[in-house]
């Protein structure tokens, strides 16, 4: 196992680089102008434009320029020039509003993912099923930027029985901090949902005819055991892996999330950003987003191996 | 007679299917005593599973309509509830599945489902206690180490491991019937040896009655004490072992007994075929290197799946090649038709050296070297209709098309027996033994000098197996072809081979004359595997056995 881990963790470090590499390239390389004068701003005197080719030292060869780059992001020394605050600083204030978003919703995806998946699975065909399934399409349908004002607009304008946006810390008040992020919460939850629930039920009916699960019954195991421990049990392993590049990635509906509810999280802060064009911001969040995802992947992976033993296996056979 | 332990009547089995009803199993009746060991032998379809299954509610499917009566001690099998059910599964009745690879959870250890199996019926035991329990049950089934073994994985078992493993949990609740369904069927057949012994041991040990299904009477006669054939869905004969074996009554037994190929058998008289070598093969290695390393991989070991392997096919002849799974033979084929590159050594097809050749210059070659396969059901694209599959290669290779390519596949249906009019059917629409045939077209087609057939008969019915060794015999006089026919099963192997070799390890341990090889083996492989087969004649398996006590 902790063969298996320490591969992993240097696998890792070989993505985190590329991805660096690229980001890079992407803001600083390939758009043909001026990355000095991007940065500025879109009211930049000529003498901030100068100041700025110095300070990141566009005049270098590349890999100077690169490293220049990854110094500052990793210091927190990079400066919103529109804003005139530090990039990194307001990122780490946005963090406890942007996590407590993404992991809330997290939580509230897969309980109710899996509990609509088994309970789908288990009564394949019938009433609830047809119902979960109906909900669960529905679901899947909706755009969450739509969803976000449909929600906002009848149970906080109209019948408020939710508070409107804005993130209250949950060291301040925990229940103001979840009533305040409930309808962000399940707005953020509701397609996962759907499909989680889908595809743990394709899953477990695959699973149900499975020689493990007819061997489980023939020892005489009750029908909750059999459908928990060995169907449900090794249903979940793709789940896994889904949920892996769903939370990294859960940053994208996040920007939106928080847009529409005012949340003042990275989001809010990277859709702000956007809007004025303010360049260090975006490369920020985009460096780290991406180093979130790998990361997350990653320690995905390792608890794929815990989940599936032959996954080790294969990676020494290998 | 002592009272009946297990007794079944008038048990029917349908399946609603789109098609209608489908009976698999139309009113079976038999009776199991105390002690005793009843085979039912049946080919594939002929119900001997979905019987065991529907005694213990374990049809698995939903459009299963099971009626009859099976009374076990006193309760009604037949229609319980799934909370009665519950308390026979596993604890008055186990049963034993066939395919031990698939039949255990591969993400709990072995020890953790013996453990549930044991609570399940024992919920007062602690997991401690239960836990003792399931090293002692390893360890009553020959699994070595059992103290250790109990926390590894299902994938870090044998077969044969899996299986034992399997029969220690089936045992864990001391039930009094166990149903060992194919148990041996998915195992190498020195595998099957030891654990049809265990079974045999365990049986005197705690006189367990015991319904054994098998499609394999040299199993039957090795360790059965009554027997049930069964043929489509009923019972057509019942009897004792050598009642079954010596004085059959039933057409159907008899046409079953006439189509096994037994390995005490001579094979057919053939013309000494005397010609220059089609294909010599010189010191093949193939090896694949196990890499290991956290960044840069190194290569730490080689699995050495041919390792220098020789021998020359000459025109004309059959060269059985047997071995056991993992002995490479499969690997040694590919590498020999180039499939795959060898990593040392030389391949001469009539006199040319193939070895080494690029795709491009081997393109012209593959018409002359063709292989059929094991699986009749995976090989065939299910998605194009039968004269497309036949027709492929020789509007690849041949270049021929239109109403010419058309009578062309049609011929070769007819001559593979198959009727022309199957030109447009998918392959769902055929039997195993059919599809076999169709797989034997396709190679044929292009009119090859060498085939090379893996184990293209394992997946199918004794009945035709037969039909399928003959007609790969005519076609080779028809034809003049050169076959390389590769089987685990030496009495299959020897009824069709001009000469065999036997594989171990990667290397060919004895070559010879099929009917040397047969009866005065050499190498102590050799005599081990011969010693294995079990013999379809309950005679001589009784005097096998009490010649040579098992130590």
């Amino acid at each position: 196992m902790a063969r298996f881990v320490v591969r992993r963790l240097a696998g890792m470090v070989a993505v985190l680089f590329a991805v660096s590499v690229i980001v890079f390239l992407i803001f600083n390389v390939i758009p043909n102008s001026n990355p000095a004068r991007s940065m500025a701003g879109k009211n930049a005197s000529p003498a901030l434009v100068d100041s700025i080719t110095e300070e990141w030292g566009f005049d270098d060869p590349l890999p100077q320029q690169y490293l220049t780059m990854m110094g500052k992001i990793f210091s927190g020394d990079v400066i919103s020039y529109e804003g005139r605050e530090n990039v990194v600083e307001r990122i780490t204030e946005g963090i406890p509003a942007t996590f407590s978003l993404c992991i809330g919703a997290a939580v509230i995806w897969m309980f109710f993912g899996i509990l609509f998946g088994y309970l789908s699975a288990v009564r394949a065909g019938g009433l609830l099923d047809r119902t979960l399934t109906i909900v669960a399409v529905t679901g899947i349908s909706m755009p969450v930027f739509w969803l976000a004002a449909i929600f906002l607009n009848y149970l906080t304008y109209k019948i408020e029985l939710f508070p409107s946006g804005t993130y209250v810390p949950l060291s301040e008040d925990p229940f103001e901090w979840a009533n305040h992020l409930f309808l962000p919460w399940v707005t953020l939850a509701i397609v996962y949902i759907g499909l989680y629930s889908r595809v743990l039920r394709s899953n477990m009916l695959d699973a149900m005819d499975e020689d493990y699960v007819r061997t489980a019954r023939a020892k005489g195991l009750g029908e909750r055991q059999v459908m928990t421990r060995h169907v449900l049990r090794n249903s979940l392993v793709p789940i896994v892996t889904l949920f892996g590049l769903d939370f990294g990635a859960l940053l994208g509906g996040a920007i939106l999330v928080e847009a529409v509810f005012s949340l003042d999280g990275i989001g809010l802060y990277t859709y702000d950003s956007l809007l004025n064009q303010d360049l260090p911001p975006v490369m920020t969040v985009v460096i780290f987003g991406a180093f979130f995802v790998v990361l997350f992947n990653t320690l995905v992976d390792i608890a794929y191996a815990y989940l599936d033993p032959r996954v080790k296996l294969g990676a020494s056979a290998k | 007679m002592s009272e009946a332990l297990l007794s079944v009547e008038g048990l029917r089995v349908r399946f609603a299917t789109e098609g209608g009803e489908v009976e698999a199993v139309g009113g079976v009746s038999f009776e199991l005593t105390p002690g005793e060991v009843l085979a039912i032998v049946g080919e594939s379809g002929s119900g001997k599973s979905v019987t065991a299954q529907a005694i213990l509610g374990l049809t698995g499917s939903r459009n299963a309509r099971v009626d009859g009566s099976a009374r076990f001690g006193g309760q009604q099998l037949i229609g319980a509830s799934e909370a009665e059910l519950r308390e026979v599964r596993g604890a008055e009745i186990a049963i034993v599945f066939q395919d031990p690879m698939t039949s255990l959870n591969p993400v709990y250890r072995v020890g953790a489902q013996i453990v549930e199996a044991i609570r399940a019926h024992r919920p007062q035991m602690s997991k401690v206690e239960a836990r003792k329990l399931a090293v002692e049950l390893l360890d009553s089934v020959g699994i070595p180490d059992p103290d250790r073994r109990v926390d590894a994985y299902p994938h870090e078992f044998s077969g044969g491991m899996r299986q034992r493993a399997m029969i220690a949990m089936a045992l864990s609740a001391e039930p009094r019937v166990l149903i060992a369904d194919e148990p041996t069927t998915a195992l190498d057949v020195t595998v099957q040896a030891q654990i049809l012994e265990l079974l045999r041991r365990l049986h005197g040990e705690r006189s367990l009655a015991t319904i054994l299904i098998t499609h394999d009477l040299g199993v039957v006669a090795e360790v059965a004490d009554r027997v049930l054939v069964m043929h489509e869905g009923r019972i057509v004969e019942r009897g004792g072992l050598d009642e079954i074996f010596y004085s059959p009554k039933e057409p159907y037994t008899r046409k079953l007994l006439d189509a096994v190929v037994r390995l005490d058998q001579a094979a057919p008289l053939r013309p000494s075929r005397e010609q220059a070598p089609l294909l010599e093969v010189t010191d093949l290695v193939k090896h694949f290197p196990v890499k290991r390393g956290l960044l840069v991989e190194r290569e730490v070991d080689r699995v050495r799946a041919v390792d220098g392997v020789s021998f020359s096919v000459a025109k004309g002849e059959t060269l059985g090649l047997v071995g056991e799974s993992g002995s490479g033979k499969s690997t040694l084929s590919r590498t020999v038709l180039q499939l795959i590159d060898p990593t040392s050594g030389s391949v001469r097809f009539e006199g040319r050296e193939i070895a080494g050749l690029s795709h491009r210059e081997m393109r012209p070659l593959r018409a002359e070297m063709q292989m059929v396969f094991q699986d009749p059901f995976a090989s065939l694209n299910p998605r194009k209709r039968i004269g497309q599959i036949v027709g492929e290669p020789l509007r690849l290779q041949g270049g021929a098309s239109g109403a010419e390519l058309r009578s062309q596949v049609q011929e070769l249906l007819e001559r593979v027996g198959l009727s022309p009019t199957h030109y447009q059917r998918y392959p769902h629409e055929f039997s195993g033994g059919q599809r076999q045939r169709i797989g034997i077209a396709c190679a044929l087609a292009l009119r090859p000098k060498l085939v090379v057939a893996d184990e293209p008969v394992s997946a199918l019915d004794v009945s035709i197996q037969a039909q399928i060794l003959d007609l790969l015999a005519d076609l080779q006089d028809d034809f003049g072809l050169t076959y390389i026919f590769i089987a685990h099963d030496i009495g299959v192997v020897r009824h069709v081979s001009d000469r065999i070799a036997v594989m171990h390890e990667g290397k060919i341990v004895e070559q010879g004359p099929a009917d040397q090889v047969c009866e005065q083996p050499t190498a102590p492989y050799t005599k081990q595997l011969l010693a294995a087969v079990p013999v379809p004649d309950p005679r001589e398996s009784r005097s096998r056995r009490q010649s040579a006590p098992q130590a």
